[in-house]
């Protein structure tokens, strides 16, 4: 197998405050081939966008960061240590949640392109508003030439977002990180800015890290999908894979509890019970452990290691889902009426029970 | 997209809450208004629940805000137990209020941050009472233990609670005067998947417990799927289709209720994904399209939805309605 383009190793960061130490990741592994789509998921907190941040060196510097994260055989903390200019904004990009934010709302769209024409690669003021032109076009707006001279109040949602790719790629990265691009705008946006990356990915041969909370989103566009929690990626593998035979009981529990269009109304929805746990001074168990139906003693006493195959089906668990162990956890746990981390349950038919 | 039309009205005896050609405007200044809901009329049986998608702009908020004489209402009828919500002001119309509740997108925004939660619960009891005129204590920890939030937490502030916990909150809030309606506009969707389950089960059980009549307001199509009885999908301040849930995804008729259920990431398996390739943007609601409002990017347009607005139509004796001149057809057996 070649190198892979990206390989991050045993990333942890932690933010310092006034009320403890937030544990924010937790040693994340992964790698990312070119070419590949990559869909990162999970819920507020799980330190998916810490992740993204951490890539673009975009943490605040009171942010305690360890762990390597090779990019193209280059060391990315080194690069941010060297203050390495023209990296961030041309070989690895990002586009952000919220596209009226993350635009100047006092400056012209053209010229907001163009400004990272000319800061990176030294174009002058007329070839980067030719270029910008050109761009807006690639990214499906519109009568881009006169969309230059529009403010970004004057565009809408989507259009705004289109207009914050078309910076993204100004100049031609080799990954480009979206950041729950398509929270913010309508489905029928959605589907437009999904097919729209879709496309220009293959295009260019751009490899992407695709975050959402949306799983329906990763479904349909990504190679492979990490599920995150608590700052670790618990299970990993091949979307299609990961859908049909998870193995992290978050990731069965996660699959269960959204509503299905293909379910008739009124279908009665799995919660997870419980909520997200607190990252501060967390507790050495598996931190899934309190909400989990699997949950043992070995559960609350350490954290289990990532076992499966590296790059194929990696999971963080003691007692996976869908596996003889999984279900034997879970018969004792319903015969006694509760797990061991208390948490009670009864007549749930899941994880393949 | 028209809309207009009575036909999805019932002559049902249950019907508690009937809305008729409902118009609302906001001026934007200059003499320009924006047209939100031009002309809808929809109704509600008692122990329904009726949900309301569409794209933002669409007006569905307008529509449960003006039940509610949150904004108001340019013409149109809002009957209610004998009483036209429309026009009442004064007296007739606070007696009326605590029959009808709202939930909100925002748990942590509609919650007062200084407030202690148990207070925030009590507000609408200390000024109205229950049915005696009075109320205790133990009146709030009934409706936070339904709610599932422990009543040892009752002097904390909503800071202290994560957003499901608020929503909670703001449902047993919406609890106490023990309403008739209860209108939720988006109560999920700030929420992260694992709690959303939760609310919505949690919204099912307090339904049937209190005898509620739910308006369920969402974009997401499955979400709204899951809660609801019978659906309205609204674009630009018109409803499209109306119908009950599993007949309305199973068949839907309107083009633009087509591109909905192909556009969502898991595409609807009843539609073909083509459907949802509409072009552009939603048009400017301060100079809506003449004839169908959905023309500007429907695939089916003919000189007809340039000029003329279609009307509510059934189909056959079913439970479903829709507005289009060019419907989708569906052979049966497929």
């Amino acid at each position: 197998m070649s190198e892979p383009q990206l390989s991050v190793r045993d990333l942890t960061v932690r933010f310092p405050t006034t009320r403890g130490v937030v544990q924010a990741l937790n040693g994340v592994n992964f790698d990312l081939e070119k070419g590949q789509m990559l869909g990162i998921v999970g819920e507020s907190g799980s330190g998916k966008s810490v992740t993204a941040k951490t890539l673009m060196n975009l943490l605040p510097r009171t942010a305690e960061i360890e762990g390597d994260v090779i990019f193209e055989g280059r060391d990315v903390r080194k690069l941010a240590a060297d203050g390495t200019q023209h990296f961030w904004g041309v070989e690895m990009t990002m586009v952000f949640q919220d596209p009226m934010t993350s635009l100047n709302p006092v400056k012209k769209c053209g010229e907001q392109i163009a400004e990272t024409l000319r800061y990176h690669l030294g174009r002058t003021k007329k070839e980067a508003i030719e270029e910008a032109v050109d761009l807006l076009g690639q990214v499906g707006l519109p009568e881009p030439a006169k969309r230059v001279d529009q403010y970004p109040h004057e565009l809408s949602g989507g259009l705004r977002q289109r207009v914050v790719i078309a910076m993204a790629l100004a100049c031609q990265p080799s990954l480009l990180i979206a950041d729950e691009p398509t929270t913010a705008v309508d489905v029928t946006v959605q589907r437009h800015i999904l097919n729209l990356l879709d496309r220009l990915r293959e295009e260019r041969g751009m490899s992407m890290i695709l975050i959402t909370h949306d799983l329906g989103v990763a479904r349909g566009r990504c190679d492979d999908i990490a599920v995150m929690y608590a700052g670790r990626i618990v299970e990993r593998s091949a979307t299609e894979t990961l859908f049909s035979d998870s193995r992290h009981p978050y990731t069965d529990a996660l699959l269960r509890s959204i509503p299905r269009i293909d379910q008739p109304s009124h279908t009665r929805l799995e919660p997870i019970p419980g909520r997200p746990p607190e990252l501060i001074n967390p507790p050495v168990r598996c931190a899934y452990s309190p909400r989990c139906r699997f949950a043992q003693p070995d559960c609350l006493s350490a954290i289990p290691d990532v076992h499966g195959v590296r790059g194929m089906h990696e999971f963080a668990c003691f007692h996976p889902a869908n596996t003889d162990r999984g279900r034997e956890a879970l018969a004792a746990n319903v015969a006694a009426g509760k797990t061991a981390a208390g948490l009670p349950i009864a007549g749930y038919a899941g994880g393949g029970g | 997209m028209a809309g207009t039309g009575h036909a999805p009205l019932r002559d049902d005896p249950n019907v508690l809450l009937a809305v008729r050609d409902l118009e609302v405007e906001f001026p934007v200044g200059r003499g320009a208004v924006v047209h939100a809901v031009s002309g809808i009329s929809f109704d509600v049986a008692e122990g329904e629940t009726l949900g309301i998608v569409g794209e933002s702009g669409c007006g569905k908020s307008t529509v449960a805000k003006s039940i509610i004489r949150l904004n108001e209402i340019k013409a149109g009828s809002v009957d209610y137990q004998g009483h036209d919500l429309a026009k009442l002001e004064g007296e007739p119309l606070r007696k009326v209020r605590p029959d009808l509740q709202m939930i909100f997108q925002d748990p942590i925004s509609s919650l007062n941050p200084r407030r202690k939660i148990r207070d925030v619960i009590s507000e609408g009891l200390a000024v109205w009472g229950d049915e005696h005129g009075t109320w205790s204590q133990d009146r709030i920890e009934e409706l936070m233990l339904a709610v599932g939030i422990d009543p040892k937490f009752g002097d904390r502030r909503p800071h202290q609670f994560s957003g499901g916990q608020c929503q909670r909150i703001g449902i047993a809030r919406a609890l106490a005067l023990d309403p008739k309606v209860m209108i939720c506009d988006e109560p999920v969707s700030a929420l992260d998947v694992s709690v959303q389950a939760q609310v919505l089960n949690l919204l099912e059980d307090m339904k049937q417990r209190y005898g509620l009549t739910l308006l369920f307001i969402s974009h997401d199509l499955s979400v709204v799927k899951n809660v609801s009885d019978r659906i309205i999908v609204m674009y630009l301040g018109k409803a499209c289709e109306i119908g009950d849930a599993d007949e309305l995804y199973e068949n839907p008729r309107h083009p633009y209720t087509r591109a909905l259920l192909a556009s969502i990431p898991e595409p609807a398996p009843t539609v073909d994904p083509s459907d949802g390739d509409i072009d552009g943007e939603l048009p400017s609601p301060i100079n809506p399209p003449k004839g169908c409002r959905f023309n500007t990017r429907c695939q089916h347009t003919t000189d007809i939805c340039f000029t003329d607005e279609p009307k509510m139509q059934r189909v056959g004796e079913l439970d479903h309605y829709f507005a289009c001149h060019h419907p989708v057809e569906i052979s049966v057996g497929l």
